[in-house]
């Protein structure tokens, strides 16, 4: 047999390349036939290998079912070992056969009549484990016989097979009466038979919750504890398990029950110990405290779990699993067993953990120095997140026992001496929590704390960092250096740090807010305009708004965070803060919800713009520096503009068309485009409204979500610093995320092309919305567009490639130096043909005003003269590709309502090189 | 209860596979495996859950031992199964390995039908089990070097002249009918350490647990007694006779161990059972009769070329064995384990009331006196034959009635480092 198990193994490894097997034959047919022949064989020992070597085949998972006939033909023997092996089969594949199991049925119902009990007990065994129906019915027979064998072997595994029995046919079972048999056996003399009539039982009755199977009642109890004392250590376990169920009518009762319970603690399989602890946990609730007996018992409880961490590891662990529950209920059992908890070197970390979990449920004032030793010792091992759980648990020590709290911060403070790093941060982590448990009481350690600052490079210890500086800003005199520091790097920080940053400087802002203006404006533009997270936009919003209507009654909310769950700060929102001051108007424009919050389009953009555009307002401290400058600029421009030229520019002829003159010549290779471009210039006068300079139309939807599968996007040009930008925000109105955002232009009038890829750098969640800012150049490929201004844009997403076109702003392409020579533009005036000129009127222009303004358009006044009470401009403007537009601008003196403008003579650069 | 047991080898494959109730799906072994080898180091393996499906399980001898189980089930009661089940195989098959367990499938399926019904735990004993099983262990012979390697706590000394030979005790319990095994009984009291020793050089913690183990050969064996020391007391108050007293704080005994001459003369009676068991289990802590076995004394320092010094003297306190000194030192390595971050100092053989001492220079960058703080603490492992630190002895060993034809009886002391821990 060895010689073929070897070859069994063999035959695994090398699969069909084996050639020389006599029993493993390369084709499975082939190895099949062998083995019927084997099966069918006179001699006793072939039929044995053959069924052994059939079941090797079945264990590896190959399919033998088809020798189901031969191998039940072997069942008829008087030998054990092949009838035992021939039953192995039978149970595997009878459910697969059900009919040829029935031929399995006679011999089954003739060996339970055997006179050899450990065949009897086999085929009550084996019969039980065929699930088929068929042979249910001819089980009954010879089970109720076995339920009264005479030898307790058979009637225990009998006692088993009714539950067997029941799993296939519960009807069955309960017709043919074997209910009562069952619970009579419980009875029995042989405490085996009990413990499986205990045990089949009590899963009956699990599937009949009111059945009312496992009626326990006193004498039953009487009749399982004298069982309890003899049976095997397994059966044992099945009536502990089982008395864990029954109530005990009074303490006497409990009393006595836990009595006889007790001697099971010292055995020696700890299976039984749990058990029986089990019972006791649960009896002892009835016992009345005060009784002496309870303190007896609670004594004799610790030593048995004590020894249960003797074990394996894999029983350790489960163990200690048991005995922290067991700590949580009933923590002064295990009192003076903290050693016990204390980690070895040598134990895996999953038991290392659950041991650190149980001493700190265990800390109390009586050991908590002896703990904090244990734990700073841990935190010198190598196990990096052991050491990192043993200093949460230092911190979890201090938070538990008050008067260990200054203990435990002298030994995170001795943890933060050795400055590796991550005790550093978790320590710092820890003393956190620990100042918020104990606030005012141990901030003498930060300066220490701040010393460790540049170490710190995870979220949650920068945060924690930051929280503190925030909190004891007071007390700290260079706070706002230190968050100043943080703040270079803001974009880059994780959520959590920008929070907690944003946070400490309002806080710090509102305990010294003469010097931490400009901080706190920085911090809050950075959080509302420059980032792409809701939550920090709207903490954001929240706190520029309350700081705005009254810094007084703003530092509420902040300082709630000194209590502060996080939970707080995320439930605090837009609407709550509202109401609190509603009568304040500036503060609405500027912390009106975000984006992400505002549901429809048209209330999207009328907030965004009332957020960009709204001056700084008096009451509140100033937006912060960068917008403060944009904001000044659009100031200047967009509302000079505005008043400058009324509310009516619909319908009066665009005056940004008015500038956007049209090329007198253009460079050669333009010749083509250029005859035609001019009419197009010209004819731009009938469009639509053109704003003009470094102020940028409000956005309009350039690509509608339906169109493009949930994308939205809007947006405008602009002209910032001499670059040229396309401000776009982009929504998204579909269900699911949107990643992957590229853009392209198609080839256009005056050469613009993407300087860079889109920025979109998270996904785009749904309902979610992002501004782009995308710089533009001219040096891409150009082609004449109709009309000229129209850009054509593909944007792409992971969803598809979508489409729009759009028109630009002539006056975006004005660049800086568009200021002429006076001589210059004298001579070139002249030199212009009449029929490049084209004229335009615009009402209600301020000369002087306009000429300031236009300038920051690049649109540069070269002369000025008045003509028969008419003021005169001559201006010029270069656009990126080299033309020069010349204008003159006329306006009737006493009239500012009538103003007439007349334009424009272009130039190219090269011919101004030759003049 | 236990719905199905399966065995398997440590690279997945299928060895033994026993489905008690029915109606589990056929990928659960693979399912298991796939599990099993996605765990990471820091997850507590013991117990997995597929669906409502528990898998429980214990590695033994290189394999997988799993059971798997419903939802309420005591995973403890599992756990402690699946261990015995482990050492009863090692009983009948002589040891545990893929190869054993593969050669004796059909004996290992007999078992596991009469030790679990349905899911019931029948017996674990090998006296009922004896009673049952039909089949033949097979052992792997010849007897090659590789077993060598797996000789278990029951191998022998080399050095001494009355030993059993180190396979003596990795053969199968049954195979003593018919092969003509020798009538044999070992008795082995094994104890372990665990020792910690702060960085003042005091004594923080000692711990023994101790247990007796008994392997027995011996078909006909009616009745065994072992004879402890006289003054062998349990509990912290309990004294008796004169001088130094053996002492335990906690003492538990196999359910078969008769008790009525213990509290008299000590004396443990019992009738052993074929195979492996363990008679009885003790505990001692903080309060060791004898000095501890090692004594470090760590001295670390900085060096001017900014390397740590890690001086390292060992005494070893166990009384001498002879007057014949070994003057050549013992054979020592010492090697640098980076993945570990630990320095490994491997001495093979420590004689009593000697000393070693060891220096070891390590380059560290950016070593400054904070790092002087993160050296951790030393651990050692070591086995101490022949001693036991609590001072246990077996007195006697008697068989009765008197075995007929030879019979051989074994005893053997053993001290193990549980966790030997001296912090600097």
């Amino acid at each position: 047999m060895q010689e073929w198990a070897n070859q069994l193994c063999e035959n695994r490894q090398f699969g069909s390349k084996m050639t020389d097997s006599k029993y493993f034959t390369t084709t499975k047919k082939g190895e099949i036939f062998e083995l019927k022949a084997e099966l069918n064989s006179d001699k006793k020992e072939k039929k044995k290998e053959a069924v052994k070597k059939v079941i090797a085949s079945m264990t590896v998972g190959k399919d033998v079912s088809a020798l189901f006939p031969d191998v039940v033909n072997c069942m008829q023997t008087d030998n054990l070992e092949l009838k035992k092996l021939v039953y192995l089969y039978l149970m595997n594949y009878a459910k697969s056969q059900p009919d040829m199991a029935i031929m399995a049925v006679n011999t089954f119902v003739k060996d339970c009549e055997d006179p050899n009990p450990l065949i009897r007990a086999l085929a009550v065994r084996t019969m039980g484990c065929i699930r088929v129906d068929k042979i249910t019915e001819y089980l009954c027979e010879p089970l109720r016989k076995c339920l009264k064998d005479e030898d307790p072997y058979v009637r225990k595994t009998a006692a088993v097979c009714v539950a067997k029995l029941h799993d296939i046919n519960a009807q069955l079972v309960e017709d043919q009466g074997f209910l009562d048999t069952l619970k009579d056996l419980i009875s029995d003399s042989n405490p085996m038979v009990v413990a499986n009539a205990v045990a089949a039982l009590s899963e009956i009755a699990e599937s009949h919750p009111n059945s009312n199977l496992m009626d326990l009642n006193p004498q039953t109890i009487n009749k399982l504890l004298t069982a309890l004392n003899e049976c095997t250590e397994w059966g044992q376990i099945f009536i502990l398990d089982c008395l864990a169920n029954y109530t005990p009518r009074d303490d006497r009762e409990s009393q006595s029950i836990c009595e006889r319970v007790t001697p099971r603690l010292s055995h020696a399989n700890s299976a039984v110990v749990l058990s029986a602890v089990k019972v006791l946990m649960k009896f002892m609730e009835m016992l009345p405290k005060d009784l002496d007996y309870y303190g007896t018992l609670l004594k004799k409880l610790a030593p048995p779990l004590v020894t249960l961490l003797s074990a394996e590891p894999e029983l350790q662990y489960v163990a200690l699993r048991n005995i922290n529950l067991i700590v949580q209920r009933r923590p002064e059992i295990l009192k003076h067993e903290m050693k016990v908890f204390f980690v070895k070197y040598n134990d895996p970390i999953y038991v290392k953990l659950e041991k650190l979990d149980i001493m700190i449920r265990l800390a109390s004032q009586a050991n908590i120095a002896q703990v904090l030793a244990e734990l700073k010792e841990y935190a010198t091992e190598v196990d990096v997140d052991f050491v990192r759980k043993a200093v949460r648990a230092i911190g979890r020590c201090a938070i538990k026992v008050e008067q260990s709290a200054e203990r435990c911060v002298s030994t995170l403070l001795d943890l933060i001496q050795t400055k590796v790093n991550y005790v550093v941060q978790e320590a710092i982590v820890v003393i956190k929590d620990i100042f918020r448990k104990y606030p005012n009481k141990y901030e003498s350690v930060i300066a220490t704390l701040c010393e460790n600052l540049d170490s710190l490079d995870e979220p949650e210890a920068r945060a924690a960092m930051i929280w503190i500086v925030g909190e004891y800003a007071e007390r700290i005199d260079n706070a706002d250096e230190l968050l100043e520091s943080f703040l270079e790097g803001f974009h880059d920080e994780s959520t959590q740090v920008q929070l907690q940053l944003l946070t400490a400087i309002v806080k710090l802002f509102l305990k010294k807010p003469t010097e931490t203006q400009e901080l706190v404006q920085q911090v809050l533009s950075l959080a509302t305009q420059d980032s792409d997270n809701p939550d920090l936009r709207d903490r954001g919003y929240i706190y520029w708004r309350l700081l705005s209507t009254d810094p007084v009654a703003a530092k509420e909310p902040p300082s709630a965070f000194v209590e502060g769950s996080r939970g707080v700060q995320h439930k605090r929102l837009p609407g709550s803060t509202e109401s609190e001051s509603p009568d304040t108007a500036s503060a609405a424009a500027v912390s009106d919800a975000p984006p992400a919050v505002i549901p429809s389009q048209g209330d999207l953009l009328g907030d965004l713009l009332n957020l960009d555009l709204t001056p700084p307002t008096t009451t509140g401290p100033p937006p912060p520096a960068s917008s403060g400058m944009q904001m000044g600029a659009m100031d200047l421009l967009g509302g000079g503009l505005d008043s400058l030229l009324g509310g009516d520019l619909g319908g009066s002829p665009a005056i940004g068309a008015g500038f956007g003159a049209p090329p007198a010549a253009m460079p050669a290779s333009f010749s083509a485009p250029v005859s035609g471009g001019l009419d197009d210039l010209f004819d731009l006068g009938g469009g639509v409204g053109m704003p003009m300079g470094a102020y940028s139309a409000p956005k309009t939807v350039w690509l509608p979500a339906l169109k493009a599968k949930g994308l939205e996007i809007s947006g405008t040009f602009a002209r910032r610093s001499g670059v040229i930008q396309m401000e776009m925000t982009l929504t998204n109105k579909a269900m699911s995320v949107m990643t992957d955002f590229a853009i392209q232009f198609n080839r256009n009038s005056f050469g613009l092309a993407p300087a860079g890829p889109l920025q979109v750098l998270t996904p785009l969640s749904p309902n979610q919305s992002i501004e782009v800012t995308l710089p533009l150049n001219t040096v891409g490929p150009v082609m004449k567009m109709e009309p000229l201004n129209n850009l054509q844009v593909a944007v792409k997403n992971n969803i598809d490639v979508f489409y729009f076109s759009c028109q630009y702003p002539i006056s975006m392409l004005f660049v800086e130096d568009g200021k002429m020579e006076r001589q210059v533009f004298l001579a070139t005036w002249k030199d212009i043909p009449n029929d490049s000129e084209a004229q335009f009127q615009i009402k209600d222009c301020h000369l002087n005003a306009a000429s300031n303004k236009l300038q920051g358009s690049n649109i540069f006044t070269i002369a000025k003269r008045t003509v028969d009470g008419q003021d005169m401009l001559y201006q010029s403007m270069k656009l990126t590709n080299g033309i020069w537009v010349l204008t003159e601008m006329r306006v009737q003196a006493g009239n500012p309502v009538y103003t007439v403008k007349k334009c424009v003579y272009i130039y190219i650069a090269n011919m101004v090189d030759r003049i | 209860m236990i719905s199905q047991v399966f065995i398997l080898s440590s690279k997945g494959d299928h060895l033994i596979y026993k489905d008690f109730r029915g109606g589990a799906g056929n990928d659960i072994v693979s399912i298991f495996y796939e599990k099993v080898t996605a765990l990471t180091g820091d997850q507590p393996p013991v117990v997995m859950n597929h669906k409502d499906i528990y898998f429980v399980h214990i590695r033994q001898g290189g394999l997988y031992w799993v059971a798997t189980t419903t939802a309420g089930s005591s995973p403890f009661t599992i756990t402690e199964f699946l261990n015995r089940l482990a050492a009863l195989v090692k009983d009948y098959c002589g040891s545990l390995s893929e190869k054993s367990v593969q050669m004796n499938f059909a004996l290992i399926y007999e078992l596991l039908d009469e030790i679990v019904d349905y899911g019931y735990i029948q017996t674990t004993s090998s006296d009922v089990l004896k009673n049952f099983i039909q089949t033949e262990a097979v052992t792997s012979r010849p007897f090659s070097l590789f077993d060598l390697s797996n000789v278990g706590l029951f191998g022998a000394e080399t050095q001494q002249s009355k030993v059993a030979p180190s396979s003596a005790a990795t053969r199968p319990i049954q195979s003593s009918r018919e092969q003509g095994g020798k009538s044999e009984i070992f008795v082995d009291v094994i104890e372990r350490m665990t020792v910690v020793i702060g960085s003042n050089g005091l004594l923080m913690k000692a711990d023994v647990e101790g247990e007796i183990r008994v392997k027995c050969y011996m078909p006909s064996c009616s009745e065994m007694r072992i004879g402890l020391n006289e003054e062998f007391s349990i509990g912290k108050s309990q004294l008796r006779g004169y001088g130094a007293a053996v002492r335990v704080d906690e003492c538990s005994f196999h359910q078969a161990v008769r008790l009525d001459e213990f509290d008299s003369h000590r004396i443990l009676r019992l009738c052993p059972s074929q195979g492996e068991q363990t008679v009885m289990q003790y505990q001692l802590s903080d309060d060791l009769p004898s000095a501890l076995p090692f004594r470090l004394f760590p001295t670390i320092e900085r060096d001017n070329g900014g390397r740590l010094l890690m001086y390292m003297k060992l005494r070893c306190d166990l009384p001498p064995k002879s007057l014949s000194q070994e003057l050549s030192s013992p054979d020592q390595s010492a090697e640098l384990k980076p993945q570990s971050r630990a320095v490994v100092w491997k001495i093979a053989r420590f004689a009593g009331g000697t000393q070693l001492s060891a220096l070891f220079k390590l380059e560290v960058p950016s070593l400054s006196s904070a790092s002087m703080l993160e050296v951790g603490p030393v651990g050692l492992s070591f086995e101490l034959p022949k001693i036991t630190a609590t001072g246990l002895q077996i007195r006697f060993l008697r068989l009765s009635p008197i075995q007929p034809g030879p019979s051989q009886r074994w005893v053997r002391y053993v001290t193990h480092s549980d966790s030997y821990t001296i912090r600097i």
